[in-house]
């Protein structure tokens, strides 16, 4: 198979970029799109040029790291997917592939098709979390957690961090990541004296990172490798909701008396 | 001149531990905000250690070079962790647990450190379960629990297919959490380059930064290496394109001794590569092998199709070998049975590469439900890789390199041959013997992490004198100068090939003579082979770009450089260790029935190597000595 | 232990901002678009049920718009209270559409939606159009500016006559047209902006899903259909003076 392949390049964050064209001769049909651009790439270093930049890890689906939007579709034509699991077969010979990098302020490209996520991380620092300190930790069976319950909880947990829902939005939103993880801590017992607190802080820490709202679109998704679903978006703005009248109705917290002088 | 005392401490094996504890020298709080720990990587060893130290108060650097922390790929592990939790109430036991790794790793390794990982184990699943780990629950709201790995009881606890994302989400969430509170300083996109030694004490990393390409030096009190296992020196295996031996490589040149580099993990259930391009290989899950059936045709039968050719044609040939466990033989014994095949010439598939896993006869006992049920994200995952669909015609598989039991030389404290620097996780060498058990390697890593390294650092903290030094002292300056020149030569090439290919090379020769099976003549040749390799590497390989921005092939041909030193010390490695044990098996130790024949009498022991700069590597011994139990043949027959 | 309790205290601060300033984050200021939309739309459907009145004859409708205006208190607090929601509605809006705008500074040169509908992409535009036909249409019913042939004159009973102005506009087919796209352009509005505010406003629950995601299409068919059998009744001649 052959492709004629129009791959966004940029030095870097200042640069402007643009679209460079490419030829991907020889290509089989059991390649996986990132083996397909492993190949147009050893090409380029033994032509003395630079090979064009992509994130990749695990190339099993789990890791993340891979994030192209291919013919404008994050992760491209499969759905429920990576782009690493992405198979050259479900392209038809002699197409015209176009790669971007994900677009969103909050995601500043590095090189090429590879873009700076670190933005994620920050909301997940705010407040998505348990602390619990290690040790001490009671047995695993004294709070019982039923099937339902750790499954819904499982169903949110499969995010794997890509950012496509970003990509995806309209309004490059990262409300289904931030869903994600608020779903799956406030769905368990363990997650929930800290519920009101995390929930709030994520929030703004979303919007702090220059993510967009979410306008209930759902592209996110149809587009995200885990298909997790937009109905915990709706348990997150149920939990900002009940957060907010907690907030403003709860009695002051006492100062926990300290044990050391920090 | 390196001295290995392994500190295990004397009297019963069940109180060792807790005494050890006891005796330890603490770390006063006030101490603690002073002294920085270095933590590079952020896999579930590193991950869960960087936050525990946070927590205790130290001050962590931790690095990785992942966009995020939560990439590492300890995210990949499917099947689950081990606890001897025994939930079931199936006569599991931490001495059972114990005694099934013990024996599982071929009587190869510590008995002291696995006790200590069986009786840790119980706690991991409660602090897991604490962060918020969505284990698999029973109707009930008990933790439901799997049998995995031929073991007879159910001890392995799981998410899903995905348990290794989810604990390591759980350490990675701990982790955001030091790092919010401003005890754990997060640097990823950061890879660490070369260890700083000052007075014989580790005191610090050069990383570069992979975004600017600035090369600093990071000083502290102590170092953590948790940088994971090194299998992708085969070139085809089932870690992440970025694992890497790097790191634990860089340390083993600073002093730090290397333990049984030889002792690869080859899965048996792998999906076969297809094409030269191939990247990667992708592991299926082995609980597979409950249901599916082995088999070649008994004759080569070029490319007729598997359903065409009829059983009486048909040798499945783990059932035939292994009567009594059939297609449920131990990893590395399915993964030697294949490949003699597929050496034989009586493999499938492009190349020979190949055999079958057939569902057919459990499709048509139970019912194609039960199957898509049981396997349908497996079958669905072949499908999306192969476009074949295995309900129909049967699955092809391969072995692929998977896990590195051998990492750098570490004592009972988790502390390598050079003072002060700490090996975590999958980089050291620690707990699995000659070959690991299913689900064993998260519980490993959890508990180095989590439970062991927080405490036995302490007492080297709280018992060293360690005078603080600039990030501009002669030993950083002197480790920066080797990152700085290694990176002008790499890029300084007018070379004509790409780091790809060397590395494709490399792993072709290891896995021909250093991988399943191994024999003196191959490894000899191999160990001649790859200098010249090295040196057409260093002659002709072709960097483009500069070193002041991001540049993903100067990261990879420095990982290859390392990758073509370091195949020397396995067949070195090797070539020494002349019996079979575990994942390690020398054609010339064999029963004639071609079982491994181990030699306790002579190897007993870990092979500790140390870096000589002209010349072989130094052999030391750590004599392994076993008052606990009785080391037997491992027979499955 | 320092920094976990300090964030913890400073919840009580927060939320108390919150009650007074409720546009903290870019959720705040979704959920009163919602609530807002959501009253707006209920008077939607009220208006064009009173409005089906048309069907019963002039006498009615005529009596309707009399009772509303008799009670000028309640009917000048509703008018008020519509239009401090619909500028809320509008203000948060314009506010959330320029915040989104900002999040993606470089727009993707090839797109392809998977899943969302005409409707959720063209809010900002429908919204938009919206504020134009009401206005507009304000001008032209409310205020009768717009088309001064139709005299203001008094019926029988001695009410004003709003069922002769109705039937006098709909005679004419430049404003049948207009209205018409002015109901398209409702429904499309409202056909996403229901089950949409419901979303935000949290609505979720396995059973009862399908129905929020219903709720807006249903919701925004049904106006359009009782708005528009008004305008074509009068246009066909089935309600005539």
């Amino acid at each position: 198979m052959k492709f004629t392949l129009k791959i966004w390049r940029q030095q870097g964050p200042d640069d402007k970029g643009r679209f460079v064209t490419y030829q991907a001769h020889e290509v089989s049909p059991d390649m996986s799109f990132l083996e397909m651009l492993d190949s147009v790439n050893q090409g380029l270093i033994v032509k003395g040029e630079e090979p064009v930049a992509f994130e990749h890890d695990c190339r099993e689906g789990i890791c993340g790291s891979c994030s192209l939007v291919i013919n404008g579709v994050p992760h491209g034509p499969e759905r429920g997917i990576a782009t690493c699991q992405l198979y050259m077969r479900r392209f038809s010979d002699g197409a015209t592939i176009t790669i971007e990098p994900w677009r969103a302020r909050a995601f500043p490209i590095i090189k090429d098709l590879v873009v700076d996520r670190r933005a994620l991380d920050r909301v997940m620092q705010a407040g998505g979390y348990i602390s619990v300190n290690t040790g001490g930790a009671v047995d695993g069976n004294v709070v019982l957690i039923g099937k339902d319950q750790a499954e819904t909880a499982m169903d949110a947990a499969s995010c794997i961090g890509c950012g496509a829902c970003v990509a995806a939005c309209k309004n490059a939103s990262a409300m289904l990541f931030v869903a994600a993880k608020v779903s799956h801590l406030a769905s368990l017992p363990q997650g929930k004296p800290e519920r009101t607190r995390r929930v709030t802080a994520m929030m703004e820490a979303m919007d702090r990172e220059g993510f967009g709202a979410c306008g209930n679109q759902y592209e996110c998704e149809a587009v995200c490798p885990k298909s997790i679903s937009v109905r915990f978006i709706a348990t997150l703005n149920r939990e900002y909701l009940r957060a907010g009248v907690v907030e403003s109705g709860a009695p002051t917290v006492p100062e926990a008396p300290h044990a050391e002088s920090d | 001149m390196t001295t290995l005392d392994s500190k295990v401490p004397s009297g019963p094996l069940e109180t060792k531990w807790d005494r050890h504890r006891f005796s330890e020298k603490l770390v006063s709080p006030n101490n603690k905000r002073r002294i920085k720990i270095i933590v590079v990587g952020t896999g579930l060893a590193g991950a869960s250690a960087a936050s525990t130290l946070g927590q205790l108060g130290y001050e962590v650097e931790c690095f990785c070079f992942q966009d995020s922390p939560r990439r590492a790929h300890s995210i990949a592990a499917q099947g689950g962790i081990n606890a001897a939790k025994n939930y079931q109430d199936d006569g599991d036991s931490v001495a059972r647990l114990f005694y099934d790794t013990i024996k599982g790793g071929d009587f190869r390794s510590r008995e002291a450190n696995v006790y200590r990982l069986a009786q840790v184990s119980t706690q991991i699943i409660d602090q897991c379960v604490a962060l918020g780990v969505p284990f698999a629950r029973e109707y009930g709201g008990q933790l439901a629990n799997r049998s995995f790995g031929g073991v007879q009881v159910s001890r392995t606890f799981y998410c899903r297919g995905q348990t290794g994302q989810q604990l390591l989400l759980g350490a990675y969430s701990a982790l955001c959490w030091q790092i919010e509170r401003g005890q754990v300083t997060m640097r990823p996109r950061t890879e660490m380059l070369d260890l700083i030694v000052v007075d014989g004490h580790a005191r610090g990393i050069v990383v570069r930064d992979l975004v600017s390409g600035h090369v600093t030096a990071h000083t502290a009190h102590a170092v953590v290496l948790a940088t994971g296992g090194y299998s992708n020196v085969y070139y085809l295996s089932t870690n992440a394109s970025g694992s890497n031996v790097t790191a634990t490589y860089r340390a083993w040149k600073q002093g730090a001794a290397f333990a049984n580099p030889s002792f690869t993990q080859i899965h048996p259930t792998a999906i076969p590569p297809s094409e030269t391009h191939q990247a990667k290989l992708t592991l299926m899950s082995e609980s597979l092998r409950n249901d599916g059936r082995l088999w070649v045709p008994k004759v080569p039968s070029g490319r007729r199709p598997p359903n065409d050719i009829p059983s009486s044609e048909r040798d499945y040939f783990l059932e035939r070998r292994y009567p009594q466990f059939g297609n449920l033989v131990p990893r590395d014994v399915a993964s030697r049975a294949v490949k003699t095949l597929c050496d034989e010439g009586r493999g499938v598939g492009p190349g020979g590469h190949g055999v079958y896993l057939d569902f057919t006869d459990v499709i048509e006992q139970q019912g194609l439900d039960v199957v898509r049920e049981r396997y349908g994200n497996l079958f669905d995952m072949y499908q999306r890789i192969t476009g074949e669909d295995a309900y129909r015609v049967p699955m092809r598989i391969y072995p692929a390199p998977h896990y590195t039991m051998g990492g750098l030389w570490v004592d009972y404290n988790l502390m390598s041959t050079i003072p002060g620097l700490f090996v975590i996780g999958e980089a050291n060498f620690a707990d699995h013997g000659a070959n690991r058990l299913g689900a064993s390697s998260l519980m490993q890593g959890l508990a180095d992490g989590y439970f062991i390294l927080p405490y036995t650092i302490g007492h080297y903290l709280a018992t060293t004198k360690i005078t603080p030094i600039a990030e501009y002292h002669r030993e950083s300056r002197e480790a920066l100068e080797r990152v700085a020149s290694r990176v002008t030569k790499l890029l300084g090439g007018q070379g004509r090939r790409t780091a790809a290919s060397f590395h494709r090379e490399v792993g072709r020769i290891l896995w021909d003579h250093c991988g399943m099976a191994r024999c003196e003549g191959g490894l000899k040749r191999t160990l001649q082979s790859i200098p010249a390799l090295r040196e057409e590497f260093w002659r002709d390989v072709a960097v483009p770009g500069s070193g002041e921005t991001f540049n993903q092939e100067l990261e990879y041909a420095g990982r290859v450089a390392d990758f073509l030193e370091f195949a020397e010390l396995i067949c070195h490695d090797a070539l020494h260790r002349e019996e079979s044990c575990g994942a390690h098996f020398r054609e010339e130790h064999q029963t004639p029935d071609g079982e491994p024949k181990r030699d306790d009498t002579r190897f007993s022991h870990v092979a500790a190597w140390e870096y000589r700069e002209n010349g072989p590597p130094i052999l030391h011994k750590e004599p392994l000595t076993f008052e606990f139990v009785q080391p037997t043949a491992r027979s499955y027959e | 232990m320092a920094s976990g309790e300090t964030a913890v205290s400073s919840c009580k601060n927060r939320g108390m901002m919150r009650l007074f300033n409720h546009f903290q984050t870019s959720l705040d200021s979704k959920v009163v678009v919602a609530l807002t939309g959501l009253g707006l739309a209920g008077f939607v459907v009220f208006h064009m049920l009173g409005n089906l009145q048309v069907f019963e004859g002039a006498e009615a409708l005529n009596s309707y718009a009399a009772f509303l205006r008799d009670m000028p208190i309640l009917l000048w607090t509703t008018r008020l209270g519509l239009l401090s929601i619909v500028a809320l509605h509008i203000g948060l809006a314009i506010q959330l559409t320029l915040h989104n705008r900002r999040a993606r500074p470089v727009a993707y040169a090839v797109r392809e939606y998977r899943k969302a509908s005409l409707a959720s992409r063209t809010m900002a535009v429908t919204g938009s159009v919206l504020l134009l036909f009401i206005v507009f249409h304000l001008l032209h019913l409310t205020a009768g500016v717009v088309d001064t042939s139709f005299p203001d004159r008094l019926d029988l009973q001695g009410h004003r006559d709003v069922y002769g102005k109705v039937v006098h506009a709909f005679r004419n087919p430049l404003f049948v047209a207009l209205y018409l796209a002015g109901q398209f352009v409702l429904g499309l509005h409202l056909s996403h902006a229901v089950s949409s505010s419901l979303q935000t406003l949290g609505f979720e629950h396995a059973a009862l899903n399908r129905l929020f995601k219903a709720a807006g299409p249903v919701i925004a068919l049904l106006v359009v259909l009782g708005n528009m059998a008004i305008i074509l009744a009068v246009f066909l001649g089935v309600v005539r003076t």
